[in-house]
């Protein structure tokens, strides 16, 4: 088999609040394949952000490993880290995603300014991975004249604009109805089957979970069991 | 690149606010470059002074005279090609102040030759009336003389002899045009044989308040001040000699410590304006916290982070200052002619242009500086955090 996308061994990380230490992460091992739709479940404060964070190198833990990509994490410098973000990663958040002073199009185009693509090009990739999004039409349109499922399929569009093999979803759904939810989970979906990406979604929602290919539960900053979800994508598609 | 965009879409993003610090930080620059010029002006007008003319007056103070006798005398040191008695007068025409002068008419003249030159009138004609004074351009302009007409004058210092409401009357035989920037277009010259009898008349003679010396070419300035000061050592009126720009600067020292004023002044408004900037970076970038947070996430480097902010400073100092001295330059003009005479050649120096250019580049570093260091410590996972 090739390595994996993610591999994390022995992952802790401590808040010290007051006298007391809460240990967010507990001593974390984690293996994620390349080109599979993960969904990360847990009750609220379990760590799932801390652990996005932590593999999007947006944090850095106390200690422990973390490869992904093939890269050690826990060497690189803080600018390092931030050039390998640009060529690796691309992040979705809960909400207030984008740019709220820039048009659809720039946003996207934003991760492109980190590449040493021509002008021409960037437009080119910008606009493609609007299209991917169903969102071309509104390219021009300010964040505040979108709706939020819109706005959550554009900032997914930036996400994939630099084409990264990571996606990293921080409860995209949280804040959308049913409806503009599933849009944007039938979208994660599209990008690990279609484009061969790997997407680690952070999500308490069941009916999310159930899109994705592997299920991943943490509790109190530990791993639980691995699942399969009921619905399996073969029989869809 | 979308720096410039974002950097310019943040500013609008506060239309009010950008406006309102825009506009501070103009009025703020108007007002420093409009206060250092008239220091730069007084500055220029002692700079000007020419190194051909000295001044000779009493060693105890400039309102004190001196004999009429010295006149002959220090022609007679070498070195000195003529002299020319000088008296200020300061009278009154219907109450309002302006400079004039009680000269030795025939040698006025040769004395400014590179300073003034008739616009209208004669020096002949000048010669011939008694009563006859050459007036300034700006003053004719000013009180709507022409050659010919009467002035009445209150002395006030120097009140005529039949009654301190008598005027002295003056007729305006020509007008001249001052032919460098800091030589006052708003003065007024006038015999003093006039003067002088007119006092004799009256019983009191009056005395020279000042002897200005034009040198040959040749003379050394320093050897014929000791020799005109050595010639009255022994009294009866000790005189002190010295270059026509040490006279001059008397007066800008009768304006009392006005230069450090306006400077004071200045530097206040100056520190008002940068805490008013401070203020709206750190706003600017309360409301950017998220938007950075994105930034790095995607990518960007802690420096770009700080460049996002500092070029926000600097855009938003870099426009109201360029405003501010925009302003002052458009207003010289309109400010030299409310100073009328007593600030001859007011102008916004290119090196106060410089100087408020340069500021307001200071004041967008500095407001900037600390705003921008904190976005570039900024940690994505605070960020983020922030306003959920
Ligand atoms: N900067 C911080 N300082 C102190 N405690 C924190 C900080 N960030 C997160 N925590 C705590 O760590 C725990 C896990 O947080 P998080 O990873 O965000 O949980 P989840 O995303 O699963 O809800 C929570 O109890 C949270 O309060
Ligand atoms: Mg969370």
């Amino acid at each position: 088999m090739t390595e994996p996308m993610i591999r994390v061994r022995n992952l802790t990380k401590a808040y010290r609040r007051g006298g007391e230490t809460l240990t967010v992460l507990d001593r974390l091992d984690l293996d994620m394949e390349r080109g599979q739709f993960y969904a990360l479940m847990g009750p609220s404060g379990s760590g799932k952000t801390t652990l996005l964070n932590v593999v999007g190198a947006l944090d850095r833990p106390d200690s422990g490993e973390v490869f992904v990509g093939g890269a050690d994490l826990m060497a690189l410098s803080g600018s390092e880290l931030s050039r390998w973000r640009a060529d690796t990663i691309g992040f979705v958040f809960q909400g207030f995603n984008l740019i709220s002073v820039l048009t659809a199009y720039q946003n996207v185009r934003l991760p492109l300014l980190l590449t040493p693509l021509s002008r021409q090009r960037r437009r080119e990739q910008a606009m493609h991975a609007l299209e991917l999004v169903g969102l071309a039409d509104r390219a021009k349109h300010r964040p505040g004249q979108l709706s939020g499922g819109q706005e959550q399929r554009v900032a997914i569009a930036r996400a994939i604009a630099t084409d990264p093999d990571l996606i990293l979803a921080d409860e995209p759904t949280g804040d959308l109805d049913r409806e503009a939810a599933d849009q944007v989970l039938e979208l994660l979906g599209r990008l690990s089957r279609e484009l061969q990406k790997t997407v680690l979604m952070v999500t308490h929602d069941p009916l999310a979970a159930e899109r994705s290919d592997r299920i991943v539960h943490i509790d109190k900053g530990r791993l639980g069991g691995l699942e399969e979800p009921a619905v399996a994508h073969g029989a869809q598609a | 690149m979308e720096f410039p965009l974002l950097v310019l879409r943040n500013l609008t993003r506060h239309p009010l606010r950008s406006l309102l610090t825009v506009g501070s930080l103009a009025i703020a620059l108007f007002l420093f470059c409009t206060l250092r010029s008239v220091i730069t002006t007084l500055e220029a007008g002692l700079a000007a002074a020419s190194a051909q003319r000295m001044v000779v007056q009493s060693t105890v103070s400039l309102f004190v005279g001196l004999p009429p006798t010295y006149q002959a005398r220090i022609e007679q040191v070498p070195g000195v090609e003529s002299t020319c008695k000088w008296q200020w007068f300061g009278a009154l025409y219907n109450d309002v102040p302006f400079s004039q002068f009680a000269v030795d008419s025939e040698r006025l003249p040769a004395l400014f030759e590179k300073e003034m030159e008739l616009a209208q009138g004669s020096y002949d004609a000048w010669e011939r009336n008694v009563i006859g004074c050459v007036v300034g351009e700006g003053l004719a302009n000013q009180f709507r003389w022409g050659i010919g007409d009467r002035i009445p004058l209150i002395g006030v210092f120097f009140p005529h002899p039949d009654g301190a409401d008598v005027a002295w009357e003056f007729e305006v035989e020509a007008i001249y045009r001052p032919l460098v920037r800091n030589f006052s277009g708003h003065g007024m010259f006038f015999h003093w044989d006039y003067f002088d009898r007119t006092l004799k008349a009256g019983g009191t003679p009056p005395r020279v308040g000042a002897y200005y010396l034009k040198l040959e070419p040749t003379a050394d300035p320093a050897s014929v001040s000791a020799a005109v000061d050595e010639l009255f050592a022994a009294g009866p009126q000790r005189v002190q000699t010295a270059p026509e720009a040490q006279f001059q600067a008397q007066f800008v020292s009768m304006f009392g410590n006005i230069p450090f004023f306006l400077t004071a002044i200045g530097g206040g408004v100056l520190a008002a304006i940068l805490l008013a900037c401070v203020n709206t970076m750190l706003l600017t970038a309360r409301d950017q916290t998220r938007d950075l947070g994105v930034l790095k996430a995607l990518g960007f480097g802690d420096g770009r982070a700080f460049g996002l902010l500092i070029a926000q400073a600097l855009t938003l100092c870099g426009l109201g200052g360029a405003l501010g001295v925009g302003l002052a330059l458009l207003a010289q003009d309109g400010i030299a002619a409310a100073l009328g005479g007593s600030f001859p050649g007011f102008a916004v120096a290119p090196r106060t242009v410089r100087l408020g250019l340069g500021i307001a580049v200071a004041l967008g570093l500095v407001s900037g500086a600390f705003p921008a260091w904190r976005a570039g410590r900024l940690r994505v996972v605070d960020a983020l955090g922030a306003r959920e």
